[in-house]
């Protein structure tokens, strides 16, 4: 499987998609949707899956030896590298602004969504419906792309601003703690988004690897 | 003894059906695998790479059912075709160094052997290499893991009459060595040269499966060559 692994991220993997997990630094702009950053990496693991499919990946994979299920599975990890490359800059600025920068009236005087765990498992969650509507929504095919990541997009942008009004509406201010406040709602949240990534990622890669077999390269 | 088997392989498309497709592979033997275009040629490879998801039948190969054993087969096959190119932009060596990971069986020495036997350079991407080249690149990859089988969908496709030549000597000197080719063509007169056994495959169906000698004597009039007795063949199924 690190092989599979290391074939995507040396033959199937654009710059562009190393370069736009920077957009993870996007947790640090304030008075921003910073949940938007997901959205960039997604959007560059978007782009290596096209550049892929323009090289004949899958049929070039198919004819290695490995099972045809394997070739599923290393796409999954390659997305799930990304993202959770991605989520580690997130999360190491999360935590910035959780301790050093709690206070920062920048972020204080804040109508959008704070950086804290909540934010995490959001981010979480927003990675798994992308491995479960794009990255398995591709493998129905084996190559259509465009159709599955508009359904994301569309799925993603209405998660986005879910979490971003959630805080507002009365009695789920907690949500939007500052620092280490509310810790345990807190961290049952990020459990929770950390959680619906795993499940997301494994039924889409199962499912995926069944519709891989029916599929004619 | 027979390397890979067929049998009553059938795939259906809406306009399209193989239709219990059977044969087999001697080994160390070359299989010629004729057919005009549409017969059912490369559907038949796909299936026999696990690329087409059959709707029945069963394809062995080393006296193992392809399905649940594709991983061991895989290291023991090589294919090529005459058509598809992997990664255009990335270079042979890039490809390369990535393709090799997977094959324990890597013969370094053979494949810098086959690379200067083609006139290929490491620093070259497909995008720039002409038809013929890209056929040799296939071929360099296949060989290099020391495959016992080759799969070789129209490899003499596009090549020039001497890399074609030199082509052919290089399928004899590997049969002297035990390996076993599916040679698909249409391209007749080189498997003249160099076939032991005939597959010939008409609108989805083996019409013949037979040593060339035999297939040629039963199917030909005299002093026919193989071209004409497959085109005599395809004008008499069309009437």
């Amino acid at each position: 499987m690190s092989a599979l692994l290391k074939k995507e991220l040396r033959l199937g993997a654009l710059l562009l998609t190393y370069l736009f997990i920077g957009f993870g630094l996007m947790a640090m702009i304030p008075g921003y949707p910073i949940l938007c950053g997901v959205f960039f990496i997604t959007l560059g693991i978007f782009q290596s899956f096209l550049n892929a499919r323009e090289a004949n990946d899958l049929v070039y994979s198919a004819l290695l030896p490995v099972a045809k299920a394997d070739v599923v599975k290393g796409k999954f990890l390659f997305a799930a590298f990304i993202e959770l490359a991605g989520f580690a800059v997130m999360a190491v600025l999360t935590l910035v602004r959780m301790t050093l920068l709690k206070d920062a009236p920048v972020y204080r005087q804040n109508a959008l969504m704070n950086a804290n765990l909540f934010f995490l498992g959001t981010v979480l969650l927003i990675f798994g419906l992308f491995n479960l509507i794009f990255v398995g929504g591709y493998f129905t095919t084996g190559y259509k792309l465009g159709k599955p990541f508009v359904i994301y997009i569309i799925a993603a942008f209405l998660i986005v601003g879910a979490a971003e009004a959630l805080h507002h509406v009365p009695g789920c201010e907690a949500v939007n703690a500052f620092g280490f406040d509310h810790l345990s709602l807190q961290l049952l949240l990020f459990a929770c988004g950390a959680a619906l990534y795993a499940l997301l990622t494994f039924c889409a890669c199962r499912k995926a690897c069944r519709d891989f077999e029916k599929i004619d390269l | 003894m027979n390397i890979a088997e067929l049998q009553d392989v059938c795939k259906e498309y809406p306009s399209f059906r193989l239709n219990k497709v059977s044969f087999a592979l001697e080994e160390g033997k070359i299989t010629g695998f004729i057919g005009r275009n549409g017969a059912g040629k490369t559907t038949t490879i796909k299936s026999m790479l696990n690329l087409i998801h059959t709707s029945g039948g069963e394809i062995r190969y080393f006296g193992m059912p392809l399905a649940g054993h594709e991983k061991e087969i895989k290291q023991r096959i090589g294919y090529s075709t005459g058509t598809v190119s992997w990664y255009p932009r990335k270079t042979i060596r890039e490809i390369v160094a990535v393709t090799k990971t997977f094959y324990p069986n890597w013969d370094e020495e053979a494949y810098r052997r086959y690379l200067a036997f083609f006139g290929l350079d490491e620093s070259k991407k497909p995008i720039e290499l002409s038809e013929g080249m890209k056929v040799k690149f296939n071929l360099l990859l296949a060989l290099s893991h020391r495959a016992e089988v080759l799969i070789l969908d129209e490899p003499t496709s596009g090549l020039d009459p001497f890399s074609r030549d030199e082509l052919l000597d290089l399928f004899g000197e590997l049969k002297a060595h035990g390996v076993t080719i599916l040679f698909s063509t249409h391209i007749t007169s080189d498997l003249e040269k160099c076939a032991d056994n005939i597959v010939y495959i008409s609108k989805g169906e083996i019409r013949a499966f037979r040593p060339r000698e035999d297939f040629m004597r039963e199917n030909g009039r005299p002093g026919e060559t193989l071209e004409e007795i497959f085109l005599r063949l395809e004008k008499e199924a069309r009437a």
